[in-house]
């Protein structure tokens, strides 16, 4: 009897330990899943602008500037597509200029 | 004018260039003077004798309307073709980039002058087609190259 109860104490304590440990360890797992939302959400953006500064910076560029970079555009596409139909070839109709509108 | 014959009268014997030239009415420019405005008829197709004529856009931006130069007339090439093709309405902006001078043919005095003379006929509209042809194909391109643009910006 007193042997039973000694090793069902020790079978409890076992449980218990192994719950405690079990418990410290996902505990921490549970603690690192949540970190990212939260600096996410706390933290600016490192590598790209947001939305807001990317539309400030756009108004920032003046109209002379922008309208230069659409003719040059147009011009650079024009070279290209005359040069398709000199000879047409699928990589020739796929083909990037330098514009920096591309 | 650059070339030995401009390109809407290429194939015309010297008489034939002589007599048709005739028909037109040298108009000059100064440098930012407007040609034709998009929307509005026209009667008349263009031949550029001297200086340059820029055909712009309206786009807007920022929602402002500014003019977009999509493409450059030099001498010796025609400009305004509309005014020879129905629905007879100019589809983009010309004025003169610098200092021009051009001859315009009024459709009426060229169809006239087809009537009398058939072959004048049957070469200047050749050339005109070439002319259009030439815009289209080009255009065509453009678009396509832009629509694959849009396709691997889109779907890739």
């Amino acid at each position: 009897m007193l042997m039973f109860a000694t090793i069902l104490i020790m079978s409890l304590l076992a449980v218990a330990v192994c719950a405690v440990a079990f418990g410290a360890a996902t505990r921490g797992e549970a603690r690192s899943a949540a970190q990212p939302e939260r600096r996410l959400a706390l933290e600016p953006p490192r590598f790209f602008a947001s939305p807001a500064a990317k539309t400030a910076e756009r108004s920032l560029v003046p109209v002379e500037m922008l309208l230069s970079q659409i003719e040059r555009h147009v011009r650079l596409e024009q070279a290209a597509a005359e040069a398709y139909l000199d000879m047409p070839t699928r990589d020739a109709l796929r083909s990037r200029t330098t514009s920096p509108l591309n | 004018m650059a070339s030995a014959q401009p390109d809407l009268v290429k194939g015309l014997s010297d008489e034939e260039m002589a007599r048709f030239l005739a028909l037109g009415v040298t108009t000059r420019l100064a440098s930012g003077q407007t040609l034709f405005r998009l929307g509005t008829e026209a009667d008349k197709a263009y031949l550029v004798t001297r200086g340059r004529i820029a055909l712009t856009l309206p786009l807007q931006i920022r929602g402002k309307e500014e003019e977009v130069l999509v493409e450059e007339t030099l001498p010796g090439e025609t400009v305004g073709w509309s005014g020879f093709v129905p629905p007879h309405r100019f589809t983009l902006n010309a004025a003169a980039a610098i200092d021009s001078e051009l001859v315009g043919f009024p459709r009426a005095s060229v169809l006239e002058h087809f009537a009398a003379h058939p072959n004048v006929g049957h070469t200047v509209t050749r050339n005109l087609a070439a002319v259009i042809g030439h815009r289209l194909q080009v255009f065509q391109t453009m678009w396509l190259r832009e629509m694959q643009r849009v396709v691997e910006h889109k779907y890739s």
